[in-house]
């Protein structure tokens, strides 16, 4: 093991403090179930490495119909706590319990897919995520947040501190299609929101994760179903476009076809659980 | 910086070791405590054989630094088993045949641990997805599914839900 250092600051503004110090040279960890394996294997070797388990960072608030969550809490605790149904049903759905216990919801917007499953939820929830860094904090929505496979809009020297989402006053929907029913790789993930006026949507946001190279939203398939109502020619043409739309790639788990057809079923599936809601 | 003396609670006795920077808690287990039960298997936090129980809830030994624990309680299979005996779940793994060759069976034991502690009448379904994380390959899941409803109705004198 080749780490020099091992800091696990007590405070926020002690990690950004430390942040700011060695800049590029630290890697930054949250629950450690994304960093640790690299370094076990030797894939990753840093030197200088900050945990941020002890950060402070581990609540979930609400207040005025919002749901605030700190960056180190874990998804056993989201799972357990959460008001918002989908977001505890993507929690359960991550990871097998003892990674649920370490893993981090802060953590999941910045792992590789197929993992992220719990990020495409808070995307599909029009999350917003409050960066803080050594000039204080700004405030950037999540689906602005992804710039490519592994980046992000985070600044050198900021972190993400905390992921702020309005309780739903839609529908939602959370579909995880794997190899197995539990603890298992996402062929692909599929996260809806749909608020209807009557039976007319107004709001639709669809996410998806294992179809790109980040969790990311069917904007097109979004566009389709808003101003229709939600009935099947509408979910099947939805179901479509988002395959369409989405850039799935081949590997262990699933090639880039299957993943294609998967996604059109399963946004299918998703927003005909929304509809039977709505009709029940 | 050097290594780091930490404290922690392990198996009910303070414990105070010399840590490297990012030693996990496996490998302080098993290379500097001489814990053996805790295996080492795919050191990725994906096949569950190092579990142990930190404040009673399952972790992945492989993927924490000691450093993290400093102050916890931690459970191996060790300080399952009592001084003369066995565990009631340990009886139930064997007397269900759920163990072969037993690599599996240490984190099997402690995640089953946690559950029954926080859910001591698990349906079959909440205990298929407990030990999700818990790769087997030599039984197949089926003993060890056995094995804990079992150990449920020892403990508790319940079924454990129906098979």
């Amino acid at each position: 093991m080749s780490v020099k250092n091992y800091y696990l600051p007590q405070s926020l503004p002690d990690a950004l403090e430390l942040l700011q110090q060695k800049q590029e040279d630290l890697l930054v960890m949250g629950g450690g179930t994304v960093a640790m394996p690299l370094i076990n294997e030797g894939i990753s070797s840093p030197e200088e490495v900050m945990g941020l388990r002890q950060v402070g960072l581990h609540y979930l608030r609400q207040s005025n119909g919002s749901l605030t969550i700190g960056a180190t809490t874990t998804l056993t605790t989201l799972l357990r706590q959460s008001p918002i149904e989908i977001l505890a049903e993507a929690a359960s759905q991550t990871g097998a319990w003892s990674v649920r216990n370490m893993a981090t919801v802060g953590g999941n917007f910045f792992v590789p897919p197929p993992a992220g499953d719990l990020a495409t939820a808070l995307l599909a929830l029009d999350a917003q995520l409050t960066l803080a860094g050594p000039s204080g904090e700004r405030v950037l929505p999540a689906s602005e947040f992804y710039t490519g496979f592994l980046n992000t809009k985070l600044e050198p020297g900021e972190l993400l501190k905390e992921i702020t989402v309005a309780i739903p006053d839609g529908h939602t929907a959370f579909l995880k299609h794997g190899r197995k029913q539990a603890n298992t790789p996402s062929i692909v993930t599929v996260a809806a929101y749909v608020k209807l006026e009557g039976q007319t949507v107004t709001t639709a946001r669809i996410a998806l994760n294992a179809v790109g190279p980040h969790p990311i939203r069917a904007r097109r398939a979004e566009s389709k179903l808003e101003g229709t109502q939600l009935e099947e020619v509408a979910i099947e043409k939805a179901g479509e476009e988002a395959a369409a739309e989405c850039a799935p790639a081949t590997d262990a788990i699933a090639s880039e076809w299957y993943r294609r057809k998967m996604t059109k079923v399963f946004v299918r599936r998703a927003l005909q659980q929304i509809a039977g809601k709505e009709s029940a | 910086m050097a290594s780091k003396i930490i404290t922690f609670n392990l198996n009910g006795r303070e414990t105070e070791v010399l840590a490297k920077p990012l030693t996990t808690l496996q490998s302080l287990l098993r290379e500097q405590l001489g814990y053996m039960a805790t295996k080492t298997g795919c050191r990725q936090g994906g096949c569950g054989s190092c579990t142990v129980l930190v404040n009673g809830e399952p972790m992945a030994a492989c993927l924490l630094p000691v450093e993290d624990i400093a102050g916890s309680d931690v459970l191996t299979l060790e300080g399952l088993t009592p001084d003369i005996g066995l565990h009631p779940l340990q009886e139930a793994v064997f007397d269900n045949f759920a163990t072969q060759c037993g690599y599996c069976t240490p984190g099997m034991l402690m995640v089953s641990k946690a559950l029954l502690d926080q859910n001591p009448q698990p349906s079959r379904q909440e205990i298929v997805e407990a030990l999700s994380g818990n790769v087997c390959r030599c039984t197949g899941y089926e003993p060890i599914i056995k094995a804990v409803q079992d150990a449920a109705t020892r403990m508790n004198g319940h079924s454990g839900g129906e098979s």
